[in-house]
């Protein structure tokens, strides 16, 4: 899967998780940008995004991550 | 509020749905603690949510983690400013492995039990411990069984340790979280992903799960229990149609077509047997109803297994009403099992508090559909259980003798009733418990005490705690009622007064107010005063106090002064101890 073709259905699951139909994602959006953004509900998004793109992510992928741009590089290179 | 108690498990709704919680204003209400050595953070939103769905407001206080030992034994901590009314111990399988690959699991089961025991110190009506997942490590192999000394092993002991402890103590139940995870499958429960990454104990999806068997423990000891299974008769209880294959025709035996209802019916036997009753609603002309009851050599229930049989043509929500009126019980506490959803709707649409499961197309998956469910659980188990169908067997049979009598007092002497006061006894507190729980109609104050708290009333020396038994001619009603005051200056108040509905209009509420009032002048007490709690379901008591002359300006709070007292008739005597006696 293409990055461009990650990134919006990415930002459903953003949109879904943090329950806010208006969010934009940009590559470099971190967890500081996104009030409901904790580890809480980091957890919440880890799943649904494996849910929604078929796989599955490994505990050190998953502590690489720094920003939105990472996740969209690791979901297009793991999802078919 | 869910009335068919078929809620969608789905991890994302709840969570959604606990964070806007809507409930009626007077829903009951639960003060629940949960302390665990895994992060609850999402745990807490879906058990608020699932029982918002069962109508019931949880008030949560989720305890510092991993901090059972400071939240229960300091007393200044946030656990004993909340006053719970339960305490839900939740402690993780991949918390223990941890502390077993350190030190091994000694001391666990000592661990718990200290801090179930320093709740109870405390006053905690409630504790609930939930069990171990079994681990899916397994370094010997199958070899664990052998008795190796492994962490499989050691949480197979404990598991079952902790069942002997919990089974000594009335006050703790165990959640079988062990069960739940075995269902789902360990290889599906368990996520390490996530316990390494927030110390979530299981996967997302199965946190409902969990939750849900947390809030049918809970559930149940605020006396939301199912008393009676309604059954249809043909292609439910047996395959084909009575009325066209003939009493001997239908399908039901232990072997080929009749295979999954001959199942169904000892699933049915076992349920009567803990203490629930059976009633027949069918469509069908009555004699054909009864044959294979009567007639059929592998019928597994039998008619005496059956409290209520209502078969005519009527309309099945009317014919429920008749149940429910036979019976004396709420119409929540009733589970209606029909292989027809055309009935299953009417059912619903007419009668929304009756609990009505969607049944599989396939008899063959029927018991494992009502086993997920879990709608038969129980905070106690006692003798009055096992007699329970035989009891309300009994009150059909007077019904029949009332008809042949048109003076109702002159019914009343020849029931020959005799009634046994006595204080709290040890070996009763399980009834005694398990009425305040259970009874809602009779019922003044609704205060559900445990049997600790029970026993709590039992061993205070202010408190008066009266239960009374009845028998009469047509058999034994065992332990009816329960009244529960203390003297307070001049005056002897009363804070909790019920009664079991099958001894209504018997008399025994005016025997034991005669009683009470002659107590209270013993005593040289100016006046009994009493109160009213109204809730949903306890309309039927409203003018209880008012019928006695008790005077109220609110409605609520009733007095009425000793002399003015007049002292009731009855045809009821009284026999030293208890009318039953009831082996513990």
């Amino acid at each position: 899967m293409t990055p461009a073709e990650v990134k919006p259905r990415l930002e459903t699951v953003f949109r879904d998780i943090f329950e806010d139909p208006s969010l934009v994602i940009h590559d470099t959006t971190t967890a500081d940008d996104i009030e409901a953004w904790d580890s809480l509900t980091h957890i919440d998004l880890i799943v649904e995004v494996e849910r929604t793109f078929g796989i599955k992510l490994s505990t050190g992928e998953v502590r690489g991550l720094k920003n939105v741009g990472d996740f969209i590089a690791l979901i297009a290179r793991k999802a078919p | 509020m869910n009335p068919n108690k078929v809620i969608d498990l789905d991890y994302r709704r709840l969570v959604r749905a606990g964070k806007k919680l809507a409930l009626e204003p007077g829903a009951p209400s639960v003060r629940l603690a949960l302390l665990s050595d895994a992060a609850t953070q999402q745990f807490v939103p879906v058990l608020k949510a699932l029982f918002a769905e069962h109508g019931v407001a949880a008030e949560c206080y989720e305890g510092a983690f991993d901090a059972l030992e400071l939240e229960v034994l300091d007393a200044g901590s946030g656990l004993h400013a909340f006053q719970p009314d339960v305490v839900v111990l939740l402690c993780a399988t991949q918390a223990l492995r941890a502390r077993y690959y350190a030190r091994g699991c000694e001391g666990e089961l000592e661990r718990l039990t200290r801090l179930w025991d320093a709740l109870v110190a405390r006053g905690v009506g409630r504790i609930i411990q939930a069990n171990f997942a079994l681990p899916f490590d397994r370094p010997f192999g199958q070899y664990d069984l052998k008795g190796a000394p492994s962490l499989y092993a050691s949480v197979q002991k404990l598991n079952a340790a902790l069942a002997t402890a919990a089974a000594q103590r009335a006050s703790v139940l165990i959640c079988d979280l062990e069960s739940v995870a075995s269902y789902v499958g360990r290889r599906h429960w368990f996520d390490e992903r996530l316990w390494d990454l927030s110390k979530t104990f299981c996967n997302l999806e199965h946190l409902p799960r969990a939750a849900q068997a947390i809030a049918d423990l809970v559930l149940a000891s605020l006396g939301r229990v199912v008393k009676c299974v309604v059954l249809d008769l043909d292609n439910t209880l047996w395959g084909g149609v009575v009325g066209d294959a003939g009493a001997t025709g239908v399908e039901i035996g232990a072997h080929g077509d009749g295979e999954a209802f001959h199942r169904f019916q000892h699933f049915l036997l076992a349920l009567k047997n803990r203490g629930i009753l059976l009633a027949v609603c069918s469509k069908n002309e009555l004699a054909n109803a009864l044959a294979p009851f009567e007639q059929h050599p592998d019928m597994v229930l039998r008619r005496e297994d059956i409290t209520v049989f209502v078969a005519n043509w009527e309309n099945k929500a009317d014919n429920l009403r008749t149940i429910r009126d036979t019976l004396e019980i709420g119409f929540d506490s009733l589970v209606f099992l029909d292989d027809n959803p055309f009935e299953r709707n009417l059912v619903r649409t007419y009668l929304p508090e009756v609990i009505v499961p969607e049944l599989p197309d396939d008899p063959a998956d029927w018991v494992r559909a009502l086993t997920e469910l879990d709608l038969f659980e129980t905070t106690s188990f006692s003798s009055e259980d096992l007699a329970r169908a035989a009891l309300y067997k009994q009150e059909a049979d007077r019904r029949e003798a009332r008809a042949a009598f048109t003076d109702v007092s002159e019914y009343l002497r020849s029931l020959d009733m005799r009634i046994g006061i006595e204080p709290f006894r040890r070996e009763r507190l399980a009834r005694i418990s398990q009425l305040f729980l259970r009874s809602n109609q009779f019922n003044l104050t609704t205060q559900r005490h445990s049997e600790a708290q029970c026993a709590a009333l039992m061993d205070d020396p202010d408190v008066i705690a009266l239960t009374a038994s009845l028998e009469d001619r047509f058999g034994d009603h065992g332990l009816i009622s329960i009244v529960v005051a203390r003297p307070d200056g001049h005056v002897l108040k009363v804070s909790d007064w019920l009664m079991s509905c099958r001894v209504l209009g018997r008399g025994v509420e005016q025997y034991l107010m005669n009683r009470l009032f002659a107590l209270a002048r013993e005593r040289g007490l100016a006046a009994v005063e009493g109160e009213y709690r109204p809730t949903s379901k306890n309309g039927l008591v409203k003018e209880f106090w008012s019928g006695f002359g008790f005077a109220s300006e609110d409605g609520r709070h009733y007095r009425l002064e000793t002399s003015r007292y007049q002292k009731r008739d009855t045809f009821i005597r009284e026999i030293a101890g208890p009318a039953l006696e009831v082996s513990p």
